[in-house]
């Protein structure tokens, strides 16, 4: 057989890229056009139909319960985004620039663990804790306050997010601000900046592509957590999972459940577009 | 003579239990251009750090115009520092950089930016104001860095190797802008170098130190024709170094000998001691050659290894036959009539008065 070198090397590497393409368009591309489809299926008699009918998308988007479903679950995975930003800052910030190496990277690992257990098992111990007769309201008692509910609030739902979301936070800023050239932070100095000052002047802006794709995660993570609403949140006011739980049960109505999906998956994905737009946004002046 | 405008007063500087820098003692005096050489590790740039307020003496005090400011913290100082890295703010435009300073004292927006305008115009690179750092060539930077800490207006600036990221001729080039703007300004300078042909070329006092002590301060003339010790005249590198012993001792020359014969040199105000070690040295373009023998004075007959040209410098290396090595620098054309070869063997001889003797230590 004659030898012909390109062919043979698109081959080859047609043969490792194979799986992941074969991996994207099994598990992903296809559910997800599956799911368009199904969006717009009809349902009768409890049953499934196929047909091509914007029945269920007008009905699911004129009403009053989906938009406030999909704006509480906007704005609680902002708050969430906005909390364990603040809450990880000064974490990563000590692990990043007062830590030394080895303390870091044991840091790390320690912050790794927790995805060792399940999220969910990670979250019923938060009633041992919250609860009315739980460790923070008999310690609160002692000195004559409470009891105060936590569980099915939206504070309970915001703890059930800072456990899923806190340690990744975390890890991802540490690694970004432990990346920043320290000779900037000391040039600020030099230059008249403050320590506390060169947080907003320096660490900030240096770190800006890493604490965004931080907040993305965090977002993304929150948006679509069923297990913290529904969970420590008690589902008061259902976020868009708990939604999609709901009209699946009720009345086999999957194809308006398709619906609500497809509106967190575009929600999603605006978010992250103009996330990582910003993040790697070029400086002022740059080419 | 005025106060001095910096002292380090038996300053030592400890990381655990390394000691990077120990007994420094030194002044800089208003308005000098102040050179601190040294091999990498002498602990040259954590001297320039504790200047700065970026690392604190463990040890002794520094005092800026007869305040101590061993605890004043870095942005509290006046001391701009231009960087090695030149630490250019990548997020922010060369105008942006110049202000950053400025911004920091609380000086007004349009003030800031007519400053940094007209730095940015003094230094020659006012079109590239609005230009990302990442767009300008290394030249560029170095003149927004210098900018940026320029505009601070400092009675002293702090450069620490600057230039040393720099293509060959363009080192010459900032060495013109650095020490005429000095000039201009009449402001202090304290450059910290591992280049000799950068300190001397630019400096009015050198700081030699070696493992993190002084070596020599002194004009770059002092320390070249006179270096106090081995270890200066080893890094100052164009000398020769012959070690022997006293044998005989005058009023103002000692005759010592060595392994490649008997010397006479001058004694200055170094104390010998007849039958005690002494080293003495001849810079390498204060020895001349020739083919024949001289009739009297200090020669030795050497063999010659390689030669090496820089320019219309050439330096000789040769050696003798007891293995002491010599070197001779001297004028390419000069050197020309002697049709010279590796392998010849040629007479060397120097005045006296061209030798010096080192200090042991």
């Amino acid at each position: 057989m004659p030898f012909k070198p390109g062919r043979n090397v698109n081959l080859y590497a047609l043969t490792w890229r194979l799986p992941i393409i074969f991996w994207q368009f099994v598990f992903f591309v296809g559910p997800v056009l599956f799911m368009v489809a199904m969006s717009f299926f009809l349902v009768k008699n409890y049953r499934m139909t196929e047909a091509f009918e914007f029945v269920n998308w007008s009905r699911m988007l004129s009403r009053g319960y989906f938009w406030d479903s999909y704006w509480y679950t906007v704005i609680i995975a902002s708050v969430s985004t906005v909390c364990a930003m603040c809450i990880a800052f000064p974490a990563a910030f000590a692990l990043a620039f007062r830590a030394s190496e080895s303390t870091r990277r044991w840091a790390i690992f320690l912050l790794i663990i927790p995805f060792f257990t399940s999220y969910l098992v990670r979250t019923f111990s938060w009633f041992v804790i919250l609860s009315e007769s739980g460790v923070v309201n008999a310690m609160l008692a002692t000195i004559g306050l409470g009891p105060y509910t936590m569980l099915n609030t939206n504070f309970g739902t915001l703890v059930g997010y800072m456990t899923l979301t806190l340690p990744l936070v975390v890890i991802l800023q540490t690694v970004t601000m432990a990346n920043i050239d320290k000779t900037l932070v000391e040039a600020a100095r030099n230059l008249g900046c403050s320590a506390f000052r060169t947080i907003w002047q320096v660490i900030i802006p240096l770190s800006k592509t890493g604490l965004i794709i931080a907040a993305i995660f965090c977002f993304i993570l929150s948006f679509g957590d069923f297990v913290a609403p529904f969970y420590l949140g008690g589902s008061q006011e259902p976020t868009l999972p708990i939604l999609i739980l709901d009209t699946t049960k009720s009345g086999q109505q999957w194809p308006r459940a398709a619906v609500v999906a497809i509106m967190m998956m575009l929600t999603l994905f605006a978010i992250a577009f103009i996330g990582i737009a910003l993040a790697y946004r070029k400086p002022k002046g740059a080419k | 003579m005025s106060e001095p405008l910096v002292v380090f007063d038996k300053v030592e500087k400890k990381f655990g239990s390394f000691v990077a820098v120990k007994q420094l003692d030194f002044e800089i005096r208003e308005g000098e251009f102040l050179a601190i050489m040294g091999p990498s590790g002498c602990g040259k740039t954590t001297t320039l750090r504790m200047l700065a307020g970026l690392e604190a003496p463990s040890v002794g005090e520094i005092r800026l115009q007869g305040q101590v400011m061993n605890n004043v913290a870095p942005h509290q100082r006046d001391t701009p520092l231009v960087w090695q890295s030149l630490a250019l703010f990548p997020f922010l435009t060369a105008r942006q950089n110049v202000e950053f300073g400025l911004k920091m004292r609380g000086v007004d927006a349009a003030e800031r930016k007519e400053r940094a305008l007209r730095w940015l115009d003094k230094m020659g690179i006012l079109e590239f104001a609005d230009r990302n750092i990442s767009t300008l060539s290394g030249g560029q930077k170095q003149r927004v860095a210098l900018a940026r800490s320029l505009v601070m207006e400092p009675q002293i600036l702090l450069l620490d190797e600057p230039l040393s990221a720099l293509d060959a001729h363009l080192v010459i080039r900032m060495q013109a802008v650095l020490t005429d703007l000095q000039r201009e300004l009449g402001i202090t300078f304290v450059y910290v170098t591992h280049s000799q042909s950068e300190a001397f070329a630019m400096a009015d006092r050198v700081i030699i130190m070696g493992k993190g002590e002084i070596a020599q301060i002194g004009t770059p003339k002092d320390i070249y024709r006179a270096p106090a010790n081995q270890f200066v005249a080893e890094f100052v590198g164009r000398n020769n170094i012959l070690s022997g012993r006293v044998a005989a001792l005058s009023a103002d020359s000692a005759r010592i000998t060595t392994p490649s014969g008997d010397f006479t040199v001058p004694t200055n105000d170094v104390s010998l001691t007849e039958g005690h070690n002494a080293s003495f040295v001849i810079s390498a373009d204060l020895v001349h050659i020739s083919l024949a023998e001289p009739e009297s004075g200090n020669r030795a007959f050497c063999r010659l290894i390689s030669e090496e040209f820089v320019g219309s410098m050439v330096t000789l290396f040769l050696e003798d036959r007891h293995g002491q090595e010599f070197k001779v620098q001297m004028q390419e054309r000069e050197l020309s009539r002697f049709d010279l070869h590796s392998g010849d063997e040629i007479w060397l001889s120097w005045d006296t008065a061209s030798a010096h003797v080192l200090n042991e230590t």
